[in-house]
């Protein structure tokens, strides 16, 4: 199963993971980290609505945050999007 | 003319720094694409600034990305991602002729046309870091309306002198000197490179005061502590104020009686002067002044 990963777990980052699905999976998101617990809806809500914009339908993705604001856990999920769609970095 | 005192690095793929870098003070941000970068996290480094260019705050700071360089792969990707979300400027490195401005500059028009952005918006600062790119410092700084600013390398620049960085920097001596002059006849400013010993305040301040006595405009930086260190430097005495408070109340005098001339102590002073003087004066953080 393919795998990508993006961000580190540097202060406010986070390290997004994602596999590619099955057909007819769908999206699975867990969360980790510092600012899971406390807003962990609203950043699954934000991980999902941007996996979704990139035209994700099934995969899995894991985040361990370390305080990342939306735009950073956003970039961070399309970054590792492209990775798993692109097929590597840079 | 807006103050460049300060022009802070920020590591392009560290949310951390890219988030608060404004908050240190320095009069303009640099997002590092290039050195400060991984070959592996290129890609990720340029989603990351771009998607903070777009909705991070950057305060008065003026804000430039350093591109990778036109001989590496990354150069026009790092171009489509940033040029759309409006920035100051660009930061090119390693610029050894026009030519590397010209393909530069092309694709900036390219990417401004296509995303909507005002074309010609976007400078370019040229980074000068080998001894043919300092040879040709004026051909550089004069290939293109876009060329706001050129700098002096370091590190990069030594070694391609076949030599080191020293204390006293007698090695960018010259170059420095090279720069100052094919920036000020191609009527742009210039940049001094950083300062690489960070602890080192009193080797700062000597450097600082150095490249001012030259005419460089500011100088890269790379720690935010070395942030105010310059800009005390660059801070005007209490006699340049006062020169620059009468020449600037002299030309508001001359102004209000119509006179295009302008007289201080019985001689007379050049429209030049005047700038410079109200420059001075927006410096020592008095630009209200100036008005």
């Amino acid at each position: 199963m393919k795998t990508a990963q993006a961000g580190t777990l540097e202060s406010m980052d986070c390290v997004v993971s994602l596999t590619e699905g099955g057909a007819g999976n769908g999206m699975t998101v867990t969360l980790a980290g510092a600012s899971a617990a406390r807003f962990g809806k609203a950043m699954e809500t934000r991980v999902r609505e941007t996996l979704k914009k990139l035209g994700a339908v099934d995969v899995t993705a894991s985040v361990q945050d370390n305080g990342a604001l939306d735009v950073v856990l956003e970039a961070r999920v399309e970054a590792a999007w492209r990775r798993l769609t692109g097929g590597g970095a840079a | 003319m807006k103050l460049r005192r300060t022009m802070l690095y920020l590591p392009g793929n560290n949310p951390n720094m890219l988030l608060r870098g404004w908050l240190f003070g320095s009069d303009g941000l640099i997002l590092d694409l290039e050195d400060a970068v991984s070959i592996h996290e290129k890609d990720s480094a340029r989603i990351l600034v771009s998607r903070i260019l777009k909705e991070g705050e950057f305060g008065d700071c003026e804000v430039t990305v350093r591109i990778n360089g036109v001989d590496t792969e990354y150069w026009e990707k790092d171009l489509e991602a940033i040029v759309p979300c409006g920035i100051d400027g660009i930061r090119i490195p390693k610029v050894e002729g026009p030519e590397t401005v010209k393909a530069v500059d092309e694709a900036l028009t390219r990417i401004e046309k296509a995303a909507g952005v005002t074309v010609g918006r976007t400078k370019i600062c040229c980074l000068l870091e080998t001894a043919r790119g300092i040879w040709n410092a004026y051909e550089v700084a004069a290939s293109s309306p876009r060329v706001d600013s050129i700098c002096p390398g370091g590190e990069d620049l030594t070694a391609d002198l076949r030599t080191q960085r020293s204390d006293d920097g007698v090695e960018l001596e010259g170059p420095r000197r090279r720069v100052i002059l094919a920036a000020r006849a191609a009527g742009i400013d210039a940049f001094d490179t950083v300062f690489p010993r960070i602890n080192d305040d009193e080797g700062l301040v000597r450097e600082a005061t150095f490249i001012k006595q030259l005419g460089f405009d500011g100088k890269s930086v790379i720690h935010p502590r070395q942030i105010p260190i310059i800009h005390s430097v660059f801070m005007p005495t209490e006699k340049e104020i006062t020169k620059a408070r009468r020449i600037v109340e002299a030309a508001k005098e001359a102004a209000a009686r119509g006179l295009g001339a302008v007289s201080v102590d019985g001689r007379m002073v050049d429209a030049p002067v005047v700038k410079r003087a109200q420059f001075t004066l927006t410096r020592a953080g008095l630009s209200e002044e100036v008005q």
